[in-house]
């Protein structure tokens, strides 16, 4: 059974992260000088690919050991488990598209 | 029982909590479970020769191809039967997480109450080895050379002996039974003293925080309650007046407490003592069967039914957390009724048994 305690604190900080990332990028836009946005946006992009590749990283390590322990009784099930294995790779492209879209909106100094 | 048992043997699994690798293991091994159906064809089958042909496709060929070594026989499929069992319970424990071994061994410690049990009262009636040593199952940390020592053992005071000598976790027990034994000659007592040596053995350990220790925990409450109240049945219909039946009351049951024990012994007859447990959860399954034990006129029925509501409370663990030691619980009970069912149809064939009478022996199928 995942442990509730641990399940509230992961649920919170995502949370916390996703909202903290355009709040990063927006706050450059609004109230920086040309430079600090340029590094608001990196912080942004850089925090959004990190958390994404982590929590694939995450998912792939527990559809892995699973994936491992189907294989050991079921080999037949080896094609499932490489698309299973492959399936968090998504999220570690979106945490992709996210940062270049950061990256990518336009400075508008104050 | 032995609380080492995790780390005397060699194991490559997984440490900590993780679920993941060892429940998609034992889900793939639940999907080779044998079918309905399967036991049908099993049970149709027209002899035993034809019944050993369907086996050796499945999970049970190489038991089957090592025992029939001796000979086709029933006595050769059993042996099978068992060491296959066997088998997958040491795949299990090997492959269990440290938390989930060291439940799982827990509740599998009763397996060795029962196998000391047994060898005890093999030994009182003076039944020669071969006589009852197929009735040993050792799943348990006594593994089948230490069971074969024991009951090689000539008497009661050499297993007793044994067992002492050996250091077991138990040995503390089996000493003050057999003294309370010796006294009374009544092997009751010796038995009395392990069932309430495992109870507190197995309710200290499993006596910590965690989904997991719940669900272990849980089990054992529902044996604990089940034996309290075969018990009670069975002091009612003795009649036993005087004896004094808190002895043999057992610690740690979930809804029979020490209170409703006493309540329920002291009733005038097993109607007043179902009336009693209606509402609780042995309520409904035992008003199922009142009416049968009104024609048999024997407690085993009441010991069925509630055997059978532990088993379907256990299978259904499978169901609920798929990462949590529930499903490797509810995988080795699985698998355990399977081979008492296998091991009922071998018997069933062996002797002619009518195909009627073999389904209705079934459990839970």
């Amino acid at each position: 059974m995942i442990d509730k305690r641990r399940a509230r604190w992961v649920v919170g900080t995502t949370f916390l992260v996703m909202m903290l990332i355009p709040a990063v990028a927006f706050a450059a836009e609004e109230v920086a000088g040309e430079w600090q946005s340029y590094v608001a946006k990196a912080i942004g992009a850089g925090i959004a690919m990190a958390v994404s590749a982590l929590a694939a990283g995450y998912a792939q390590a527990k559809i892995g050991s699973a994936g491992a322990g189907t294989l050991a009784e079921r080999p037949e099930a080896a094609i499932w488990i490489i698309v299973l294995q492959a399936l968090p790779e998504i999220i570690v492209l979106l945490g992709f598209v996210a940062a270049v879209l950061i990256v990518n909106m336009p400075v508008t100094p104050v | 029982m032995n609380p080492d048992v995790a780390t005397t043997t060699k194991r490559t699994a997984p440490a900590g909590g993780d679920f993941g690798y060892s429940n998609a293991r034992i889900r793939g091994m639940r999907s080779r479970l044998l079918r309905r159906d399967f036991l049908d064809t099993l049970i149709e089958g027209t002899d035993m020769k034809k019944l050993v042909q369907e086996l050796a496709d499945t999970e049970y060929g190489p038991d089957l191809e090592e025992a029939l070594i001796m000979g086709l026989s029933a006595g050769t499929v059993d042996i099978a039967l068992k060491n296959n069992m066997v088998r997958t319970f040491q795949k299990v424990l090997g492959f269990l997480n440290d938390e989930a071994a060291m439940l799982v061994t827990t509740l599998l410690g009763r397996w060795d109450i029962f196998n000391i049990k047994t060898v005890l009262r093999a030994k009182q009636m003076g039944l020669k080895h071969e006589e009852f040593v197929e009735g040993l199952l050792p799943v348990g940390s006594l593994g089948p050379v230490d069971l074969e020592a024991l009951s090689s053992q000539p008497d009661i005071k050499a297993v007793v002996d044994t067992i002492v000598t050996w250091g077991l976790p138990f040995a503390g027990a089996v000493r003050e039974g057999h003294a309370a034994f010796l006294q009374s000659g009544q092997l009751a007592e010796l038995e009395l003293a392990l069932d309430r040596y495992y109870t507190e053995w197995a309710a200290s350990r499993l006596k910590r925080r965690g989904v997991n220790a719940r669900i272990a925990r849980d089990v054992l409450q529902v044996q604990v309650d089940i034996s309290n109240l075969v018990m009670t049945f069975r002091l009612q219909k003795e009649d036993v007046g005087s004896i004094d039946a808190s002895r043999f009351f057992l610690e740690g049951g979930a809804v029979v407490t020490a209170d409703l024990y006493d309540e329920l012994v002291k009733m005038s007859d097993i109607d007043e003592v179902l009336n009693r447990l209606r509402g609780t959860r042995y309520g409904k399954v035992l008003d199922d069967v009142a009416m049968l034990f009104l024609e048999v006129n024997s407690i085993s029925v009441f010991e069925r039914a509630l055997e059978d509501l532990l088993t379907r409370r256990i299978l259904g663990l499978a169901k609920g957390d798929p990462l949590g030691v529930g499903v490797a619980i509810s995988y080795l009970w699985a698998k355990q009724n399977e081979v008492t069912n296998l091991r009922i149809i071998v018997k069933g064939k062996a002797v002619g048994m009518p195909i009627d009478r073999v389904r209705k022996e079934l459990i839970l199928v």
